[in-house]
Protein backbone atom coordinates (compact mmCIF):
# COMPACT_ATOMS: atom_id res chain seq x y z
CA UNK A 1 0.00 0.00 0.00
CA UNK A 2 1.38 3.45 -1.13
CA UNK A 3 2.51 6.16 1.40
CA UNK A 4 -0.24 8.41 0.42
CA UNK A 5 -3.00 6.04 0.71
CA UNK A 6 -1.82 5.34 4.12
CA UNK A 7 -2.32 8.93 5.28
CA UNK A 8 -6.34 8.19 4.21
CA UNK A 9 -6.44 6.36 7.66
CA UNK A 10 -5.66 9.51 9.53
CA UNK A 11 -8.06 12.11 7.37
CA UNK A 12 -10.20 13.80 10.24
CA UNK A 13 -13.37 12.17 10.85
CA UNK A 14 -15.45 15.51 11.93
CA UNK A 15 -14.47 17.30 7.89
CA UNK A 16 -14.50 13.42 6.02
CA UNK A 17 -18.54 13.62 6.66
CA UNK A 18 -20.63 14.18 3.25
CA UNK A 19 -22.70 17.25 4.70
CA UNK A 20 -19.92 18.87 7.07
CA UNK A 21 -17.44 18.78 3.80
CA UNK A 22 -20.10 20.61 1.84
CA UNK A 23 -20.54 22.77 4.97
CA UNK A 24 -16.51 23.40 5.25
CA UNK A 25 -16.17 23.91 1.79
CA UNK A 26 -18.89 26.26 1.23
CA UNK A 27 -17.55 28.31 4.45
CA UNK A 28 -14.24 28.52 3.25
CA UNK A 29 -14.91 29.58 0.16
CA UNK A 30 -17.00 32.93 1.24
CA UNK A 31 -15.98 35.37 4.06
CA UNK A 32 -19.08 34.62 6.13
CA UNK A 33 -23.00 33.06 5.91
CA UNK A 34 -25.88 32.71 7.89
CA UNK A 35 -27.88 29.60 8.90
CA UNK A 36 -30.30 30.30 6.49
CA UNK A 37 -27.94 30.90 3.38
CA UNK A 38 -26.26 27.53 4.57
CA UNK A 39 -29.16 25.50 4.71
CA UNK A 40 -30.89 27.19 1.49
CA UNK A 41 -26.91 26.28 -1.09
CA UNK A 42 -26.78 22.64 1.02
CA UNK A 43 -30.26 21.32 1.03
CA UNK A 44 -30.00 20.30 4.36
CA UNK A 45 -32.95 19.94 6.50
CA UNK A 46 -32.57 22.90 10.07
CA UNK A 47 -31.94 20.28 12.22
CA UNK A 48 -29.90 18.44 10.04
CA UNK A 49 -27.28 21.56 9.63
CA UNK A 50 -27.92 22.76 13.31
CA UNK A 51 -26.53 19.28 14.39
CA UNK A 52 -23.53 19.37 12.52
CA UNK A 53 -22.47 22.92 12.44
CA UNK A 54 -22.53 21.73 16.00
CA UNK A 55 -20.24 19.45 15.90
CA UNK A 56 -18.00 21.87 13.75
CA UNK A 57 -18.44 24.20 16.61
CA UNK A 58 -17.65 21.96 19.53
CA UNK A 59 -13.89 20.95 16.87
CA UNK A 60 -12.97 24.72 16.74
CA UNK A 61 -13.81 24.43 13.09
CA UNK A 62 -16.12 27.14 12.77
CA UNK A 63 -16.85 29.89 14.65
CA UNK A 64 -21.01 30.93 14.81
CA UNK A 65 -22.15 34.73 16.11
CA UNK A 66 -25.86 35.49 16.63
CA UNK A 67 -26.61 39.12 15.45
CA UNK A 68 -29.14 41.05 13.64
CA UNK A 69 -29.62 42.71 10.63
CA UNK A 70 -32.45 45.27 10.98
CA UNK A 71 -35.14 42.78 12.63
CA UNK A 72 -33.85 39.65 11.09
CA UNK A 73 -32.07 37.65 13.17
CA UNK A 74 -28.88 35.83 12.14
CA UNK A 75 -27.19 33.48 13.36
CA UNK A 76 -23.39 34.11 11.04
CA UNK A 77 -20.78 31.59 10.41
CA UNK A 78 -17.20 31.42 9.68
CA UNK A 79 -14.29 29.07 9.32
CA UNK A 80 -11.91 29.30 11.80
CA UNK A 81 -7.82 29.37 11.51
CA UNK A 82 -8.35 25.48 12.89
CA UNK A 83 -10.73 25.08 10.11
CA UNK A 84 -8.75 26.39 7.29
CA UNK A 85 -5.54 24.40 8.08
CA UNK A 86 -7.72 20.88 8.68
CA UNK A 87 -9.33 21.39 5.23
CA UNK A 88 -5.76 22.28 3.63
CA UNK A 89 -4.94 19.39 5.32
CA UNK A 90 -7.87 17.07 3.96
CA UNK A 91 -7.50 18.78 0.30
CA UNK A 92 -3.68 17.28 0.23
CA UNK A 93 -4.40 13.38 1.91
CA UNK A 94 -8.01 13.57 -0.75
CA UNK A 95 -5.41 14.80 -3.79
CA UNK A 96 -2.74 12.84 -2.96
CA UNK A 97 -4.87 9.24 -2.76
CA UNK A 98 -7.11 10.32 -5.72
CA UNK B 1 -23.73 6.26 2.74
CA UNK B 2 -25.42 6.91 -0.77
CA UNK B 3 -23.93 7.30 -3.84
CA UNK B 4 -24.03 10.81 -4.43
CA UNK B 5 -22.50 11.54 -0.90
CA UNK B 6 -19.85 8.61 -1.87
CA UNK B 7 -19.06 10.58 -4.98
CA UNK B 8 -18.85 14.17 -3.13
CA UNK B 9 -16.04 12.67 -1.01
CA UNK B 10 -14.08 11.92 -3.66
CA UNK B 11 -14.50 15.50 -5.02
CA UNK B 12 -12.26 18.81 -4.62
CA UNK B 13 -14.07 20.76 -1.81
CA UNK B 14 -12.87 23.83 -4.39
CA UNK B 15 -15.23 22.04 -7.07
CA UNK B 16 -17.91 21.33 -4.65
CA UNK B 17 -17.85 24.90 -3.18
CA UNK B 18 -17.66 26.46 -6.32
CA UNK B 19 -20.80 24.21 -7.72
CA UNK B 20 -22.41 25.29 -4.93
CA UNK B 21 -21.89 29.24 -4.74
CA UNK B 22 -22.75 29.22 -8.93
CA UNK B 23 -26.56 27.47 -8.25
CA UNK B 24 -26.71 29.92 -4.81
CA UNK B 25 -26.00 32.94 -7.21
CA UNK B 26 -28.47 31.70 -9.99
CA UNK B 27 -31.67 30.66 -7.56
CA UNK B 28 -33.52 33.88 -7.75
CA UNK B 29 -33.28 34.54 -11.29
CA UNK B 30 -32.06 38.45 -10.71
CA UNK B 31 -28.74 38.22 -12.89
CA UNK B 32 -30.67 36.49 -15.78
CA UNK B 33 -33.20 39.62 -15.33
CA UNK B 34 -30.28 42.02 -15.41
CA UNK B 35 -28.81 40.44 -18.14
CA UNK B 36 -32.20 40.52 -19.86
CA UNK B 37 -33.06 43.56 -19.40
CA UNK B 38 -29.39 44.99 -20.52
CA UNK B 39 -29.92 42.65 -24.05
CA UNK B 40 -32.72 44.34 -24.23
CA UNK B 41 -31.41 47.65 -24.06
CA UNK B 42 -28.73 46.73 -26.62
CA UNK B 43 -31.85 45.75 -29.44
CA UNK B 44 -33.66 48.84 -28.63
CA UNK B 45 -30.42 51.32 -29.15
CA UNK B 46 -29.59 49.13 -32.28
CA UNK B 47 -33.02 49.20 -33.55
CA UNK B 48 -32.63 53.14 -32.84
CA UNK B 49 -29.55 53.44 -34.67
CA UNK B 50 -31.26 51.35 -37.94
CA UNK B 51 -34.96 53.35 -37.65
CA UNK B 52 -33.37 57.25 -37.73
CA UNK B 53 -31.28 58.73 -39.97
CA UNK B 54 -27.50 59.19 -39.00
CA UNK B 55 -27.31 62.41 -36.98
CA UNK B 56 -30.39 63.05 -35.88
CA UNK B 57 -31.31 63.23 -32.21
CA UNK B 58 -32.35 59.66 -31.20
CA UNK B 59 -29.27 58.41 -33.64
CA UNK B 60 -26.99 60.50 -31.32
CA UNK B 61 -28.53 59.26 -28.09
CA UNK B 62 -28.91 55.84 -29.27
CA UNK B 63 -24.55 55.77 -29.65
CA UNK B 64 -24.23 58.07 -26.21
CA UNK B 65 -26.47 55.29 -24.75
CA UNK B 66 -24.24 52.48 -25.58
CA UNK B 67 -21.42 53.79 -25.27
CA UNK B 68 -22.29 54.78 -21.02
CA UNK B 69 -25.26 53.70 -20.43
CA UNK B 70 -24.50 49.78 -21.08
CA UNK B 71 -21.18 49.75 -19.42
CA UNK B 72 -22.69 51.63 -16.48
CA UNK B 73 -25.20 49.46 -16.74
CA UNK B 74 -23.33 46.32 -16.38
CA UNK B 75 -20.69 47.79 -13.68
CA UNK B 76 -23.91 48.81 -11.29
CA UNK B 77 -25.84 45.31 -11.98
CA UNK B 78 -23.93 43.16 -9.41
CA UNK B 79 -24.13 46.32 -6.71
CA UNK B 80 -27.97 46.66 -7.34
CA UNK B 81 -28.49 42.72 -6.90
CA UNK B 82 -26.58 42.54 -3.83
CA UNK B 83 -28.46 46.13 -2.27
CA UNK B 84 -31.94 43.67 -3.56
CA UNK B 85 -30.83 40.66 -1.84
CA UNK B 86 -29.17 42.13 1.40
CA UNK B 87 -33.12 44.38 1.81
CA UNK B 88 -35.77 42.44 0.43
CA UNK B 89 -35.04 38.91 0.20
CA UNK B 90 -32.89 38.14 3.13
CA UNK B 91 -35.12 36.72 5.04
CA UNK B 92 -35.48 33.69 1.90
CA UNK B 93 -31.50 33.73 0.58
CA UNK B 94 -30.01 34.14 3.94
CA UNK B 95 -26.96 36.79 4.36
CA UNK B 96 -23.71 36.07 2.07
CA UNK B 97 -20.55 37.93 2.57
CA UNK B 98 -18.56 36.89 -0.35
CA UNK B 99 -14.56 37.14 -0.83
CA UNK B 100 -13.53 39.48 -3.00
CA UNK B 101 -13.40 38.75 -6.57
CA UNK B 102 -10.77 35.53 -7.62
CA UNK B 103 -8.28 37.24 -10.17
CA UNK B 104 -7.92 33.25 -11.67
CA UNK B 105 -11.62 32.94 -12.24
CA UNK B 106 -11.50 36.33 -14.31
CA UNK B 107 -8.42 35.30 -15.96
CA UNK B 108 -9.51 32.10 -17.15
CA UNK B 109 -13.31 34.25 -18.49
CA UNK B 110 -10.99 37.11 -20.50
CA UNK B 111 -8.58 33.99 -21.88
CA UNK B 112 -11.73 32.41 -23.34
CA UNK B 113 -13.30 35.63 -24.94
CA UNK B 114 -9.75 36.00 -26.41
CA UNK B 115 -9.56 32.58 -27.99
CA UNK B 116 -13.18 32.73 -28.96
CA UNK B 117 -12.52 36.09 -30.75
CA UNK B 118 -9.13 34.72 -32.45
CA UNK B 119 -10.99 32.09 -33.52
CA UNK B 120 -13.31 34.07 -35.10
CA UNK B 121 -11.23 35.94 -36.84
CA UNK B 122 -9.08 33.28 -38.48
CA UNK B 123 -12.27 31.77 -39.36
CA UNK B 124 -13.49 35.00 -40.96
CA UNK B 125 -9.92 35.58 -42.67
CA UNK B 126 -10.11 31.92 -44.15
CA UNK B 127 -13.83 31.51 -44.95
CA UNK B 128 -13.60 35.36 -46.48
CA UNK B 129 -14.56 33.78 -49.89
CA UNK B 130 -17.66 32.17 -48.81
CA UNK B 131 -19.34 34.75 -46.21
CA UNK B 132 -19.41 38.20 -45.89
CA UNK B 133 -17.48 39.24 -42.91
CA UNK B 134 -20.81 40.75 -41.47
CA UNK B 135 -22.19 36.83 -41.35
CA UNK B 136 -18.66 35.68 -39.41
CA UNK B 137 -19.16 38.49 -36.87
CA UNK B 138 -22.77 37.05 -36.13
CA UNK B 139 -22.07 33.60 -36.28
CA UNK B 140 -18.70 34.41 -33.71
CA UNK B 141 -20.96 36.60 -31.39
CA UNK B 142 -23.93 33.87 -31.44
CA UNK B 143 -21.31 31.18 -30.75
CA UNK B 144 -19.10 33.23 -28.05
CA UNK B 145 -21.94 34.38 -26.04
CA UNK B 146 -23.74 31.28 -25.92
CA UNK B 147 -20.19 29.22 -24.70
CA UNK B 148 -19.34 32.42 -21.95
CA UNK B 149 -23.42 31.81 -21.08
CA UNK B 150 -22.89 27.82 -20.90
CA UNK B 151 -19.67 28.49 -18.76
CA UNK B 152 -20.45 31.19 -16.34
CA UNK B 153 -23.81 29.66 -15.60
CA UNK B 154 -23.15 25.70 -15.17
CA UNK B 155 -26.61 24.54 -14.86
CA UNK B 156 -28.79 23.44 -17.58
CA UNK B 157 -31.46 26.58 -18.24
CA UNK B 158 -27.59 28.47 -19.22
CA UNK B 159 -26.28 25.40 -21.50
CA UNK B 160 -30.13 25.88 -23.03
CA UNK B 161 -29.91 29.80 -23.35
CA UNK B 162 -26.26 28.96 -24.86
CA UNK B 163 -27.32 26.73 -27.05
CA UNK B 164 -30.25 29.07 -28.45
CA UNK B 165 -27.63 31.83 -28.76
CA UNK B 166 -24.92 29.89 -30.62
CA UNK B 167 -27.86 28.24 -33.37
CA UNK B 168 -29.49 32.34 -33.76
CA UNK B 169 -26.10 33.48 -34.20
CA UNK B 170 -25.26 30.91 -37.32
CA UNK B 171 -28.96 31.40 -38.51
CA UNK B 172 -28.28 34.81 -38.81
CA UNK B 173 -25.03 34.75 -40.37
CA UNK B 174 -26.73 32.43 -42.74
CA UNK B 175 -29.54 34.87 -43.57
CA UNK B 176 -27.36 37.81 -44.50
CA UNK B 177 -28.87 40.36 -42.73
CA UNK B 178 -27.02 43.58 -42.48
CA UNK B 179 -25.04 43.79 -38.88
CA UNK B 180 -27.16 45.99 -36.83
CA UNK B 181 -30.02 44.20 -38.01
CA UNK B 182 -28.47 41.06 -37.30
CA UNK B 183 -27.40 41.84 -33.70
CA UNK B 184 -30.81 43.52 -33.01
CA UNK B 185 -32.69 40.46 -33.55
CA UNK B 186 -29.40 38.41 -31.49
CA UNK B 187 -29.69 41.06 -28.16
CA UNK B 188 -33.50 41.28 -28.65
CA UNK B 189 -34.07 37.58 -28.78
CA UNK B 190 -31.64 36.55 -25.99
CA UNK B 191 -32.73 39.50 -23.95
CA UNK B 192 -36.47 38.78 -24.05
CA UNK B 193 -35.62 34.81 -23.16
CA UNK B 194 -33.46 35.74 -20.52
CA UNK B 195 -36.00 38.12 -18.88
CA UNK B 196 -38.42 35.69 -18.83
CA UNK B 197 -36.58 32.98 -17.50
CA UNK B 198 -35.36 34.98 -14.84
CA UNK B 199 -38.94 35.91 -14.08
CA UNK B 200 -39.97 32.79 -13.36
CA UNK B 201 -37.45 31.85 -11.41
CA UNK B 202 -37.99 34.80 -9.56
CA UNK B 203 -41.69 33.88 -9.41
CA UNK B 204 -41.08 30.64 -8.19
CA UNK B 205 -38.28 31.60 -5.65
CA UNK B 206 -40.42 34.11 -3.89
CA UNK B 207 -43.44 31.05 -3.82
CA UNK B 208 -41.42 28.91 -1.61
CA UNK B 209 -42.38 29.16 2.20
CA UNK B 210 -39.62 30.94 4.03
CA UNK B 211 -38.69 28.97 7.25
CA UNK B 212 -38.52 30.47 10.39
CA UNK B 213 -34.29 31.69 11.00
CA UNK B 214 -32.31 30.31 13.34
Amino acid sequence: MSAKIQRLAGIDRVIHEPARLMIVALLAAVEEADFQYLRQTTGLTQGNLSAHLSKLEEAGYVAIEKTFRGKYPLTICRLTERGKQVLDNYRKIIKGAL
Amino acid sequence: MTPSSSRLLEENPDRIAGRLLQKAHNRDGLPEIAIGLTFLLLAVLMWTQIAFRRGSLPFKAAIWAGALGIPALMLSSQWIIKKLRGHLLVEKEGYVKLKPANRNQTGIVVAIALVIAVAAIIAAYLGRNSFPPTAWVLAGTGIGGGVLAALAGRIPRFFIGGGIMAATGIALAFSRVSLGVGFMILYGLMGFLSLVSGCVVLLHFLRQPTEPAQ
